[in-house]
């Protein structure tokens, strides 16, 4: 019988890291298979990227978010998502507080290359060993990690908006008030 | 030979948006790139994790509008994987309908700015006259020339009458022969063939090595194709052929283009042909549990991507999408090396970038 990519990855996975991760598939109605991993140490995923490309495969791209560990601290968690010949798999891995940084694995899949970018931006963990590490979207003057923070509406526009019209709606009456 | 930079963008004549490349060339020749994002970031991920469940799908459908329709679609069926959803039979054949339509009219729109370009004005305005025939049927069906609005959790907001599929059989019978003539065109015209053979190559190993997804992928021989590769909604149930050219210059991209419209008549055929009689949507509102979800769909410019977590409350955790355009930027350091300082514009057409998209 031929093997199927997901028995590979399974196999090399088990290889590469022991029992240092979950992984199931799914397969949904029409037959597509979808991937969910979780490694326990964050820095197997250059590892996880070194199968995916003697497999073929390549990023898809890559979310990192934050959520909440035990003690319902905010920490960061990373999903990669990797391609597998159609198949869709998601290795996450969870950044410790106190480290604040990954290895970068465009080196290993160029796939990653602004995905990796983009993050390192929007959350202020740092890519280590990107080739190309600059900034992708955000201006310089923009602090890294803005997806961190949350900025309401009001304190953004410093209240801009609303001084300008009320200036516009007293300058309109004032000018009734005059003609009358 | 003096190398010197010059600078493209961020406002150009040939771009519609704002993107700065700063090419190096060496006399005539482009010897190297570099492109720099960000003239239109919006934040919409941001954005996304501020609204909603059901505000996302009229947002998600305002990132772009060429592919607006494969936002909302995209989105809905990350939160039905979650919640578990069953999107009726005639529902899934009516979203497959509406994202075709979408194909057709967003890939003209390509061709003919290509044609623009090369200074074929009078085909550019041919490919722009039948490109009137679907938008015309977009605005007779949908109500709406851009945005459809076509995409709910759970299915779709339209329907479909005996009338409005004669009418859709017949708007789709009145292209093919205009386009045959386009194609034609495309693929043989001394002139066109002069200024797309050869340029922006993209190596089939440097497309994998990229992971470039849609037209520049299948341009360079390279098939991955969503609804092939791994089918969602109706495509499980229809004839799809893919398209792959190994030409992997801008002239290969544009035929796989001009082919995908042809494909997409026929998948529009065969849905009208083999449409389901029932609801079109769930008839309940939903409840979307705690989970995470991703969902692909093929856009008219390659793969897209929607990541979603959710936590059990009305607004998402986390909303993460990656359009077919982002991968394909990178790809222009191996496409400009070695062509003319003219070609520029129109190697950057060929991977038919999409700022709005690549920016959100």
């Amino acid at each position: 019988m031929e093997r199927n990519i997901q028995e590979d990855f399974t196999e090399k996975l088990t290889q590469a890291v022991g029992e240092g991760f979950s992984l199931r598939w799914e397969t949904d109605s029409k037959g597509v298979v979808t991937g969910w991993c979780r490694l326990n140490d964050h820095s197997q995923i250059t590892n996880v990227a070194l199968i995916v490309s003697r497999l073929g495969g390549r990023v898809i791209t890559i979310t990192a978010y934050k959520t909440k560990d035990a003690q319902q601290k905010d920490i960061h968690e990373i999903a990669y998502h990797f391609d597998l010949d159609g198949c869709t798999c998601t290795v996450t891995i969870e950044i410790p507080r106190d480290i604040g940084k990954v290895n970068s694995i465009t080196p290993i899949l160029k796939s990653a290359d602004w995905t990796e970018r983009e993050l390192q931006e929007l959350y202020g963990i740092k890519v280590v060993g990107h080739p190309n590490p600059k900034r992708l979207f955000l201006d310089e003057t923009i602090d890294e990690g803005i997806m961190n923070k949350l900025i309401p509406l009001s304190v953004a526009m410093n209240g801009a908006t609303s001084k300008t019209l009320w200036e516009k709606v007293f300058a309109a009456t004032s000018k009734e008030a005059d003609n009358e | 030979m003096s190398t010197y930079t010059i600078p493209v963008g961020p406002l150009h004549v040939a771009l519609e948006e704002p993107m700065y490349f700063r090419v190096q060339v060496e006399g005539e020749t482009v010897v190297g790139l570099d492109i720099t994002a960000g003239f239109v970031h919006r934040g919409m991920e941001s954005l996304a994790l501020q609204r909603n469940i059901y505000q996302n799908i009229t947002l998600t459908e305002r990132l772009c509008s060429l592919c607006s329709n494969n936002h909302p679609f995209t989105y809905c069926m990350a939160l039905e994987k979650i919640a578990g959803i069953k999107v009726p039979e005639r529902g899934e054949y009516l979203r497959v309908i509406a994202d075709e339509i979408k194909r057709i009219a967003s890939n003209l729109f390509n061709t003919g700015i290509l044609a623009h370009i090369i200074g074929f004005d009078s085909l550019f305005m041919h490919v722009m006259e039948i490109r009137e025939i679907v938008q015309d049927t977009k605005e007779t069906i949908y109500g709406n020339r851009m945005d459809l609005a076509a995409n709910t959790i759970g299915g779709v907001k339209y329907n479909l009458s005996n009338e409005k599929i004669k009418y859709m059989i017949k708007q789709m019978d009145s292209l093919k022969k205009p386009l045959e003539e386009i194609v034609d065109i495309y693929m043989n015209n001394k002139l066109v063939r002069a200024r797309t053979e050869g340029v922006g190559i993209l190596p089939k190993e440097e497309a994998i090595r990229y992971g470039v997804v849609g037209p520049v992928a299948r341009g360079s021989g390279v098939n991955n194709d969503v609804r092939v590769k791994s089918p969602y909604a109706a495509y499980d149930k229809i004839k799809v052929n893919v398209n792959v050219e190994t030409g992997c210059d801008v002239r290969a991209r544009a035929i796989v283009r001009l082919r995908d419209i042809q494909e997409a008549i026929n998948i529009i055929q065969q849905c009208l042909k083999k449409l389901p009689d029932g609801p079109t949507c769930i008839d309940y509102l939903p409840e979307i549990p705690a989970g995470e979800a991703v969902a692909k769909s093929e856009a008219p410019r390659g793969e897209l991507i929607y990541y979603l977590r959710t936590n059990g409350s009305d607004m998402p955790e986390r909303l993460k999408w990656r359009v077919p355009t982002y991968m394909n930027w990178e790809a222009l350091n191996v496409m400009m090396p070695g062509n003319k300082v003219s070609d520029i514009p129109l190697i950057i057409t060929s991977i038919d970038p999409c700022i709005s998209c690549t920016e959100r």
